[in-house]
């Protein structure tokens, strides 16, 4: 997949990039933090030029955001008939309204494989949208500017760095699913515990 | 959610979080390794400068003719010539595509084709510090009396 995507951005490229991203940003599963490396590699070799393709990337992946937030908003109602007003939903929106931002800075980033997820549920639980946009924005970045500016440094060695940063990401997806395991085990235990020295 | 629903969520975050970390960290620690072997490249010499490469062991299957002649300064034509192959219509496809539709009997042909044809006909390598020219040393006449 990574390979064709690459071959159709060096016939087309920087629309085929804004593509990429923008479907990415909508739940398509691109391979985009290798493709952001390389195409940072492209701009070194002089094939693309660097302010533009960054500037068009930055948008569309934003934009593509901000449409899968507008899914999760207009999503909202039919889910708030089924939980408004449950204990869950109100502690659940809660902790989004406390943690969501940084949860969208760093999924833009760091564990992209649950951004999409990330900005459904922050239009469903009503995450302000100036919020949202300022914390994307900012994330997102990074993430083109940051790991575009790796591809550029390291230049025709991208690859490496493409397959490091693509393994880590996957590696703390592993290890977020793997810490909330070990919390919601921990906090079964507690629970149970403090009920047997109460009773 | 029943204790029992709860029980199993848990035991499937676990096994589910455990199995990605040992995958992925494996594949992190080996890209580590071979990410530590490399630097990032110095300042851009005359060649990268003037947008010349020339390692043709950085030459990919998903790189079409036009990117590979313009990377490494040969003439698409020349490439081409070397495939056998008419530029017409075959200026967007990969080598692999390539490949596959002109040598589907010879997997990894057209890579190499490319690679000698690259190497045959690149133009010289600039020098990384071309000497700075002096001018001939002048014979000095004296005039005898």
């Amino acid at each position: 997949m990574s390979e064709w995507l690459l071959t159709q951005i060096i016939n087309y490229g920087i629309p085929i990039l804004g593509a990429i991203v923008f479907l990415g940003a909508l739940g398509i599963p691109f391979p985009g933090t290798i493709i952001v490396i390389a195409v940072g590699a492209f701009c070194r070799q002089g094939f693309l030029s660097w302010p533009l393709t960054g500037l068009i990337a930055l948008t569309c992946v934003v934009l593509g955001d901000c449409l899968s937030y507008a899914m999760g908003f207009y999503a909202r109602e039919p889910i708030l008939r089924r939980f408004h007003g449950s204990d869950k939903w109100i502690q659940a929106e809660n902790s989004f309204q406390r943690w969501g931002g940084m949860s969208i800075l760093l999924t833009r980033f760091l564990i992209t494989a649950i951004a999409v997820p990330v900005n459904l549920i922050a239009g469903t639980g009503n995450f302000p949208f100036r919020r949202f946009l300022v914390y994307d924005l900012a994330g997102e970045a990074i993430w083109i500017f940051g790991y575009g500016g790796l591809g550029y440094l390291f230049g025709i060695q991208w690859e490496t760095v493409g397959a490091f940063l693509s393994n880590m990401s996957g590696l703390l997806l592993g290890l977020l699913i793997l810490g909330v395991g070990i919390w919601l085990g921990l906090r079964r235990l507690r629970i149970s515990t403090a009920i047997k020295e109460s009773g | 959610m029943t204790p029992s629903r709860v029980r199993t969520l848990i035991f499937v975050l676990i096994f589910i979080g455990g199995l990605i970390v040992g995958f992925f960290g494996l594949r992190t620690l080996h890209a580590f390794r071979e990410f530590g072997g490399h630097r990032p490249p110095p300042p851009p010499s005359v060649a990268e400068a003037e947008g010349i490469e020339t390692d043709v062991e950085l030459i990919r299957e998903w790189m079409t003719v036009p990117f590979i002649s313009k990377m490494y300064h040969v003439p698409p034509n020349v490439l081409f010539d070397a495939l056998g192959i008419p530029a017409n219509k075959n200026r967007e496809k990969s080598l692999k595509q390539l490949n596959r539709e002109y040598f589907p009997q010879a997997d990894g042909i057209v890579l190499e084709k490319i690679k000698a044809a690259v190497l045959a006909n690149q133009p010289q390598q600039m020098q990384e510090n071309p000497e700075i020219p002096t001018p001939p040393v002048r014979p000095t006449f004296t005039s005898t009396p």
